[in-house]
């Protein structure tokens, strides 16, 4: 008698644990379901954008969700050979990468300065903090006074323009994430150098700046897409079409082909296709790089 | 010698970092000055300026439109910390338990959004609301529920939220990925502490994580003030601040004044009154976050 109730007893304790275990995969599975759901639904609008701009005219407009029964080129044709989005890329492309080359070097020093001379010059300190209301700043309040103020100068409308206002407020933020990685390299490298006779130049550029290459190269990703999509300054500050960058070349396809759904996603498609090359290759980098960076902004 | 070549001379300093300096200077710290200078006149762009002494101001603190969009402008601060940081913050909860496969994909996947234009946001979210060709609609006419078609963007009711849902799914990555350095920063030996006890996820989320990301939540707050201000490329690109003013922001209002009607002289004294009160609120901002801390 006395063993039967035992084993009743473990019968008891294994379907409760059996309970357990079944409750736990049923959670875990309808966890994983609603994140993929929710990271389905962050990208879903641009994956529709993208195949909905193979479809003609006709087959968006008669089912704009199904996917495209044949792949539709046309569009892609003609607004890669016309030439005039080609050229506004080639405006973006050449303020990005101009901007970039700034706001790394720049960054860089002024990085390399805060994070180890502070201590011994307020002029230092007086920049690190000029640096940090660039940051901390609303540009959008800067728009309208950064135009008065160029337009005294005749600096609105030029090839360049664009390039001050990138490169100010991308240092700003460059400075920052910089020097607070300068600062866990540890000093003594550059005593040791210091003593074999190294120069302060010859120490910053050939032995600090080879191991900040990591976040520099972290900075510059994401400055190169924050150049390459902003938009409120190209808006105010440019007005002729030789220097329109993309976004803003693109707000203005747009209402010429306010008639085609199609056409203006091809456009928007073309407009992201370096950015999601680049996202596809270094988007672990740049998630570090972000996870490192976010909390010492 | 050894100590000339570790601390650099006055001179070093000014040469490597004065240049720059004059350039930022030039493009940043001067306009906010002069921002205020140019709100004492009226110009419409031309060569005649005309000084009105505080008239600028004091016209702001009468004028709708600009009582309008301030009121928008703290909605879609609301709107953000509420619903972004909320669900930001659950997201990084679930992707910190052992239960969810992918991880790392997934984490691609939410921050994929904040790396593409807003103009390029505005424009699918617009579609998205149209009424013809929106999938919105067509969804509600899928489920039958086709008598709740409506041209969304044109209700002045609903605008502004739905504006706001356009930004919010944009850059809930960035915020997801601020609550994973928040735990990464956490020891995770707490976790493993509390789960000997017998916590649960939600336990923990609430008990140790929520109070161990004070700081994390307060960054978060904060970006959500100075990002309100970039929901102007959305706002502009979505419905320019319509119907009638329903959508307006002060610094797009700023932007109208000046571009649009030529009040250039309004537009700097506008734009005076964003710093202003980015000022206030930062003040306030750094004022809690330092009563957080001392707790």
């Amino acid at each position: 008698m006395k063993n039967i109730g035992d084993i009743k007893n473990i019968d008891n304790k294994y379907i409760k644990l059996k309970f357990k275990k079944v409750i736990e995969v049923l959670a875990t599975g309808a966890l994983n379901i609603f994140l993929v759901l929710f990271s389905l639904s962050c990208v879903f609008p641009i994956v529709w954008l993208v195949y909905s701009s193979f479809k003609d005219d006709l087959a968006f407009n008669s089912n704009v969700l199904t996917l495209p029964k044949e792949i539709h080129l046309d569009n892609y044709i003609e607004l890669l050979t016309d030439g005039i989005i080609t050229k506004y890329m080639l405006n973006s492309l050449i303020i990005t990468l101009i901007s970039i080359i700034f706001i790394i070097s720049i960054g860089f020093i002024a990085g390399y300065f805060i994070a180890r001379f502070d201590k011994h010059f307020k002029s230092i300190r007086f920049l690190s903090k000029a640096y940090l209301v660039g940051m901390l700043i609303p540009i959008h309040a800067l728009l309208v006074p950064i135009y008065i103020w160029f337009n005294t100068f005749n600096l609105v409308d030029k090839s360049f323009t664009l390039i001050l206002p990138y490169v100010s407020f991308g240092v700003s933020a460059a400075v920052f994430l910089i020097q607070g990685y300068i600062r866990s390299i540890p000093r003594e490298l550059e005593e040791a150098a210091a003593i074999d006779g190294s120069s302060l130049t010859r120490t910053m550029f050939s032995i600090i700046f080879p191991l900040c290459i990591p976040i520099l190269a972290t900075v510059g990703l994401m400055q190169a897409f924050v150049c390459w999509n902003e938009y409120s300054f190209a808006l105010t500050l440019i007005s002729s079409d030789e220097y329109r960058t993309l976004p803003l070349g693109l707000t203005l396809l747009k209402g010429q082909y306010i008639q085609s759904f199609p056409r203006q996603m091809t456009l928007m498609a073309i407009s992201m296709f370096p950015i999601i090359v680049l996202y596809l290759i270094f988007n672990k980098q740049i998630i570090k790089g972000m996870l490192s960076g976010a909390l010492k902004g | 010698m050894a100590n000339n070549n570790l601390i650099p001379s006055k001179k070093q300093v000014t040469l490597y970092l004065l240049p720059s300096f004059v350039i930022y200077g030039f493009t940043v710290l001067i306009p906010i000055v002069m921002a205020i200078y140019y709100g004492f006149f009226k110009w419409s762009g031309g060569p005649k300026k005309e000084f009105i002494g505080f008239k600028n101001y004091i016209d702001i603190l009468g004028d709708e439109i600009f009582w309008k969009s301030l009121s928008n402008n703290f909605y879609v601060v609301v709107f953000s910390i509420v619903v972004q940081v909320g669900i930001a913050f659950f997201i990084a909860v679930l992707l910190n338990t052992k239960y969810i496969k992918f991880k790392n994909l997934h984490r691609s996947t939410i921050y994929f959004p904040s790396i593409l234009s807003s103009v390029i946001i505005g424009f699918v979210w617009s579609i998205l609301y149209d009424y013809n060709y929106g999938l919105i609609n067509f969804f509600l006419e899928f489920f039958g529920m086709g008598d709740l078609k409506q041209a969304w963007l044109s209700n002045p009711n609903l605008v502004m939220t739905l504006v706001c849902i356009a930004m919010v799914w944009q850059y809930i990555g960035t915020y997801l990925i601020i609550f994973l350095a928040g735990f990464g920063a956490i020891d995770t030996s707490i976790f493993e502490m509390a789960e000997i006890d017998g916590a649960n996820v939600f336990q923990k989320a609430l008990y140790i994580t929520l109070p161990m990301l004070k700081n994390v939540f307060a960054v978060c707050v904060i970006l959500c003030f100075s990002g309100s201000m970039k929901s102007f490329d959305h706002v502009i690109t979505m419905t320019a601040g319509g119907p009638g003013n329903a959508s307006n922001l002060i610094a797009l209002y700023a932007y109208q004044s000046s571009f649009l009607h030529y009040k250039l002289g309004y537009g700097a004294a506008l734009s005076v009154a964003i710093l202003f009160i980015s000022l206030i609120i930062l003040l306030i901002a750094g004022f809690i976050t330092k009563k957080f801390n001392k707790d």
